[in-house]
């Protein structure tokens, strides 16, 4: 069997074709019935995000599977094969393969490292399982995958670091704080990017917003959209400055809006928690010199947009180490399937010399007829082990051939050697078990069987 | 004996060092196995030196060093498994380390004098040795939180930033540790004083004994790593102290508590010679 994916990401294909792609919007439950449906492939995955459409497919044929999940994917779509195809990729086998662990280990992502595409591909993967799409074949890929996810945010600092100016003062804020809850958030600015960032900081815990602007009426309208916030007048202003754990300033004005001695004032007498400021207006609100403060951190635009780009450059450099996790999954994972390419020629061995074995218990039956049935039931372990013991050899060494190519090699000589395409000596062990089965159930026979 | 612990301490140490590096998982957890064996072989040290002496190993110098030492690194291990942060073994394992050679090169548990016989002797030195623990704890933490303090003021997150827990964190972390350490470093003082007391009318020949006052530099020093404890228990209290200024008095008062536990008790004191 072979695994085979189609799709589209961020790489191939502009917006528009992705969101048109997206399987999410329809259920991926549907997507699968579909593709159950047509019989396309004898497993499938499909993984959706914003950032990309891609199937996963056990097929027998990777050639004819490709050109089915093309058209599948034109038709679940509704868009035409001319508008689809020049977007589309395909991997097969070691390449699909690579392609998922490096998917999951964050590599392949518009933002190398970022953290939720492991989840993603987790949800996937559930989703086809409970839909009865997953086989063995792709549960395995993907456990692997998981594996490759974990090993990579364990392993490396590929996903380390804020990469984005607000989530980059969120951490600082943790970071100062601790735990969010309980803070107390001072917006100063009824403006695009302070709701923004009011709004970040609410989802990270924050209950106690209070927002301020020189029109009141400004930070009453946004205090209107954000919940649980209030407006404050913009004479209270120091007052709030004093109440707060963490200032966001961002109002237009051309001139800093906050002096070194008002914040100076406010952190005075009394005060020992820390104040974080975070100015995001440009031109910039808070005097640089109250940075100077003992209590107070002070971070501007330009510095959050320097650690955005620290952390961006220190996760290029683990690429490469994430890389090398991603190659020795995928061998290891290659191995795995080798070591399962081997399991019919194993089988087929196994029946042909139990064949042999029972055969000749069936030729030496009149002579065997006198045995007590102990020693009867003594015979037939014995030669069972004997069979066991020329069998295991073989069966590791098959299992842990090097490549594919040499497996196809000694599969064909096994068989050959051994005549496993004549399935009537195959089987003929297989009946006379059954016979003596059935002979057991009648209670015929008390001698003990050694299977 | 104090060779076995000491080896593993090293090899501890250098885990937690790799482990702060390169933070992987793997030798992280290394490193507290080895801290965690470490510790187990000094409980047995601790245990033969007890049953072989009939005491416990606390009376000299050397014994008690030891003796702290072992306290140290079982309640940096509470520490560590309450919290689930490595990150500070780093800076506490070369103090266990460099502690633990004194008792490993200089060995043996010294006879006990007359005057050493008292239960309040034993309560006075395990108590000050728990308080001594606690407080080193705190002055890790101190500095610690003194460095990520600076790391994110000065706005280049580096080591500090991405491995320490936050600021709220160490600074809880620290009056906790300060406040345990204050109570049994008060105890032991106290208990001090009567069993000096005692100790006078048991033998009051002994010059050691006679050494007893404030005049003596271990007793001094003691008294003046209590003054700045105490103080920072009031500023804590009262002045609702916290963060860099906790900080900073943890670390000063640990270094008084560091030159009176070694240099003075080794080579100063004429009173706590036993």
């Amino acid at each position: 069997m072979q695994i085979l994916l189609v799709g589209v990401s961020h790489r191939t294909a502009p917006i528009d074709i992705r969101e048109r792609l997206d399987f999410s919007s329809r259920g991926l439950d549907q997507a699968l019935h579909e593709l159950m449906a047509r019989r396309i492939g004898r497993e499938a995955v499909v993984l959706s995000t914003c950032n990309r459409a891609e199937i996963y497919v056990a097929c027998d044929s990777a050639e004819r599977t490709k050109r089915e999940l093309g058209a599948f994917i034109s038709d679940f779509h509704e868009v035409p094969p001319a508008a689809l195809t020049p977007h589309l990729y395909d991997k097969v086998d070691a390449e699909a393969v690579q392609h998922l662990f490096r998917v999951a280990a964050g590599l392949d992502s518009l933002v190398v490292g970022e953290p939720q595409i492991l989840g993603q591909v987790k949800d996937a993967f559930s989703v086809a399982g409970d839909q009865g799409a997953a086989g063995p074949l792709l549960t395995r890929l993907f456990h692997s995958s998981f594996v490759v996810g974990k090993r990579v945010r364990a392993e490396t600092a590929l996903a380390e670091g804020a990469v984005s100016v607000s989530y980059a003062a969120v951490s600082l804020a943790k970071k100062i704080f601790g735990r969010l809850q309980g803070r107390r958030v001072l917006v100063v600015g009824a403006g695009e990017m302070g709701k923004l960032t009011a709004v970040h900081l609410k989802a990270q815990g924050i209950e106690e917003i209070v927002i301020t602007s020189r029109t009141l009426a400004h930070a009453e309208a946004l205090a209107a959209e954000i919940p649980e916030s209030q407006p404050v007048p913009w004479e209270r202003l120091s007052d709030e400055l004093a109440r707060a754990d963490i200032v966001v300033s961002a109002t237009g004005a051309p001139r800093p809006i906050l002096d070194r001695a008002r914040i100076a004032e406010a952190t005075g007498a009394g005060r020992r928690r820390p104040l974080f400021i975070i100015d995001i207006a440009l031109p910039r609100d808070v005097d640089p010199a109250a940075g100077d403060i003992a209590q107070v951190f002070l971070y501007n635009i330009d510095d959050l947009q320097a650690i955005v780009q620290e952390n961006l450059s220190r996760r290029s450099s683990e690429v490469t180490s994430a890389n090398t996790i991603v190659d020795e999954e995928v061998e290891k994972f290659a191995a795995w399937v080798r070591a399962r390419s081997a399991v019919p020629t194993v089988v087929a061995l196994r029946q042909r010399f139990e064949a042999i074995r029972q055969s000749e218990l069936q030729r030496l039956e009149p002579k065997l007829a006198g045995l007590s049935p102990d020693a009867r039931a003594r015979v037939d372990e014995i030669t069972r082990l004997l069979v066991e013991k020329l069998l295991i050899r073989p069966t590791e060494q098959l299992k842990a051939l090097p490549d594919s190519d040499t497996m196809t090699l000694y599969a064909d000589a096994v068989t050959r050697l051994f005549d496993l395409n004549d399935e009537e000596a195959v089987h003929a062990g297989r009946r006379y078990r059954a016979r003596r089965g059935e002979r057991q159930a009648a209670g015929h026979d008390t001698e003990h069987d050694g299977e | 004996m104090n060779i076995v612990p000491l080896v593993l301490y090293v090899g501890a140490l250098v885990a937690y060092v790799l482990h702060f590096a390169r933070r992987d998982p793997a030798v992280g957890r290394a490193a507290t196995t080895l801290l965690v064996a470490g510790a187990l072989t000094h409980t047995f040290v601790i245990g033969m030196q007890t049953v072989q002496s009939g005491h416990i190993p606390v009376a000299g110098a050397t014994p008690a060093i030891s003796t702290f030492v072992w306290l140290l690194a079982l309640a940096y291990l509470y520490t560590e498994m309450t919290t689930d942060e490595r990150a500070m073994g780093v800076f506490i394992l070369p103090l266990i380390v460099g502690l633990q050679v004194i008792p490993a090169v200089h060995p043996g548990v010294e006879d006990r004098a007359a005057v050493l016989q008292s239960p309040w002797f034993g309560v006075h030195v395990s108590s000050l040795l728990f308080g001594y623990a606690s407080l080193a704890l705190g002055c890790v933490i101190g500095l610690t939180y003194v460095l990520l303090f600076k790391e994110i003021k000065a706005k280049h997150l580096g080591v500090f930033y991405a491995r320490l827990p936050s600021l709220q964190v160490l600074d809880v972390m620290n009056r906790r540790a300060i406040v345990v350490g204050w109570i049994f470093l008060t105890v032991g003082i106290i208990v001090g004083g009567i069993w000096a007391e005692q100790a006078r009318i048991i033998d009051p020949h002994d010059p050691r004994v006679q050494a007893m006052s404030l005049a003596d530099p271990k007793i001094l020093v003691a008294l003046i790593s209590w003054a700045v404890y105490s103080f920072e228990m009031v500023a804590m209290r009262l002045a609702g102290w916290r963060g860099r200024r906790t900080a900073w008095l943890s670390i000063i008062g640990f270094a008084i508590v560091l030159f009176n536990l070694v240099p003075i008790s080794l080579f100063l004191t004429r009173s706590h010679n036993f």
